[in-house]
């Protein structure tokens, strides 16, 4: 029998409440073992891990690789697959491999085969994977189905050519399909990370709205509580409400301090959004069990007339090369305007000879506007500066060719008032010189009215022996 | 008052990749009650301080954490060319200076 299967037999013979272990919300970083052990050692009923976002930026979900190192993800899929295999109890992975695209999918999944492996490990896994396909993106464009989130432009299908990885994010629907296929482990790529764990509450008839308050709360592991951490945390969830506590003693799961998590990274306390519906927090309540335990209760579920999937894409935008130099004469930095702009300059009339100007050049001097752009300069100008030069061009000799010819002339460019005849820099290292590789921009962000979600995206079964 | 003298928190997120959410996290009920009766002012100088119409700032107040949220639009998508904090986590350092 599978783990979800045994789950919900165990519920049909007794309904009692559920206890669900976050053990990451960033998975590849590292799992204390310490608290994971502590919780497993509370007759878990599921593990939920989750391992991606969007606010680590485009170039992950654009290159199709990790955001954490391979060794990293490995090490942390091997604590969470032993210790649910050890219990027999799901274990549920959402967005694999950072941004949750075909490329992240597969190496995730290569990882855990490779542990399966290793370990001896038997069990079956539910996949599915969130990569949509760009002619049904370009049909709903075309019936005014598709609309842009926040500031994003309207979606072009030009854009979704562009986009050189294309997924929607999956809600709960796609994880629960996923465990009704009978497995002990679902794995998904981008997906919102509620589903980690209010899919096994939709599946045992949990009210929506708490399970997934709940849910997202605990996918962000120990971060709710005082002080904020990584380590595992439990949610218990029963019919009226749920309790947090974290398995890291040193760390207090107060109402304040679980009320506070809800504004994090979220523009909207009040709500939380699904493909098909939002919890409403407005009248939540937060009550503390003791010291280090809070009682939540009050979320309610509101469905959605129609089942909107976010669209994430992130187009190449060309190679990155960088120079990174220091800078401390005060006649340098007061001019620093002037000076990258008659380099730019220099620059651009010695490379685009006979070639045209298909790279963009950029400055930064940290100390002074590298941070923010503050509009006025600042009363007092620093001791010291960074300059950060940046170039962005279509191959990367040539973003090289851009970056190094700057350096050359930035380093001897003749300004007003100049004292210091025989360098404007200083290298920390040679070559100050950095190629970055490939850089990619957010080209869709987008909401798509879908119809049918399990006909886009199927789940795919994988039994380990 | 200033805000910095005010607030215990005072932090800056992006809430997707295209906003960015600031978090005033006051010390007490008392505080609390001075920042959100003056919710319409504060809206104000923010779009002043961030260089934005007051239309594109949203601020509200979160009674459960003690809290006001200020959300508004980034000058560039988060990473994209241009971009200066991809994080979204360093741009709270003018809120620090706005008097209430």
């Amino acid at each position: 029998m599978t783990a979800i299967g045994r789950l919900l037999d165990d519920f049909a013979r007794q309904r009692r409440p559920l206890r669900s272990l976050g053990a990451s919300g960033q998975l590849g970083y590292g799992i204390p073992t310490p608290a994971l052990e502590a919780g497993l050692a509370r007759s878990p009923d599921m593990i939920g891990v989750d391992m991606g976002s969007i606010d680590i930026g485009p170039n992950y979900l654009g290159s199709g690789k990790l955001a954490p190192t391979r060794v990293g993800a490995k090490r942390d899929l091997r604590k969470v697959l032993l210790a649910a295999r050890r219990l027999d109890i799901p274990l549920i992975v959402g967005s694999a491999g950072s941004a949750g695209a075909k490329p992240h999918l597969d190496q995730t999944l290569e990882i855990i085969r490779e542990i399966a492996a290793e370990e001896g490990l038997s069990f079956r896994m539910g996949v599915v994977a969130a990569d949509i396909p760009r002619d049904r993106v370009k049909q709903a464009i075309r019936a005014g189905r598709v609309r842009p989130m926040d500031t994003m432009p309207g979606l072009t299908e030009a854009d979704v050519d562009d986009a050189s990885q294309l997924v929607g994010q999956l809600g709960l629907e796609a994880f629960r399909r996923a465990l009704e296929a009978d497995v002990d482990v679902v794995v998904l790529g981008r997906a919102c990370d509620t589903g980690i764990f209010a899919s096994i509450p939709a599946m045992l008839g949990f009210p929506p709205g708490l399970a997934m308050h709940m849910a997202k709360i605990v996918e962000c592991a120990s971060l709710c509580c005082t002080p904020g951490g990584r380590d595992t945390i439990l949610g218990i969830l029963d019919d009226e409400g749920f309790e947090l506590e974290s398995m890291a003693p040193n760390r207090a799961a107060t109402p304040a301090s679980v009320a506070a998590h809800s504004l994090y990274e979220q523009a909207d306390p009040f709500e939380i959004r699904e493909p098909a519906g939002h919890a409403d927090l407005r009248n939540v309540t937060y009550r503390a069990l003791d010291a280090r335990r809070t009682r939540v209760e009050g979320a309610t579920f509101e469905p959605a007339r129609t089942l909107t999937l976010k669209l994430e894409g992130a187009a190449f935008v060309g190679h990155r090369a960088l120079l990174l130099a220091g800078a401390a004469d005060p006649r340098f930095i007061a001019q620093h305007q002037q000076i990258f702009a008659a380099v730019a300059q220099v620059v651009r009339d010695l490379v685009c000879e006979d070639t045209a100007e298909d790279y963009r050049l950029g400055f930064r001097l940290y100390g002074v506007d590298g941070v923010r752009n503050w509009g006025l300069p600042p009363e007092q100008l620093p001791r010291e500066a960074f300059v950060m030069g940046e170039c962005i061009a279509p191959t990367p000799e040539r973003a090289e060719e851009v970056i190094r010819t700057t350096k050359q002339y930035l380093l001897h460019h003749g300004y007003e008032g100049r004292l210091s005849t025989a360098g404007n820099l200083a290298f920390p290292f040679t070559p100050p010189e950095v190629m970055a590789g490939p850089a990619y921009r957010f080209n869709v962000f987008h909401l798509m009215e879908v119809d049918d979600m399990a006909e886009l995206f199927p789940v795919e079964v994988e039994t380990f022996r | 008052m200033r805000m910095e003298t005010m607030a215990r928190v005072i932090r800056s997120k992006n809430a997707g990749p295209c906003l960015l959410t600031f978090d005033l996290m006051l010390p007490d009920e008392a505080t609390f009650s001075y920042v959100s009766d003056r919710i319409a002012t504060l809206r104000q100088k923010v779009a002043i301080a961030y260089g934005r119409s007051e239309n594109e700032v949203v601020v509200l107040a979160y009674a459960p954490a003690l809290a006001v949220k200020i959300t508004l639009p980034r000058d560039v998508v988060s990473g994209d060319i241009g971009d200066r904090d991809v994080y979204g986590a360093q741009q709270h350092a003018p809120l620090l200076d706005i008097e209430l």
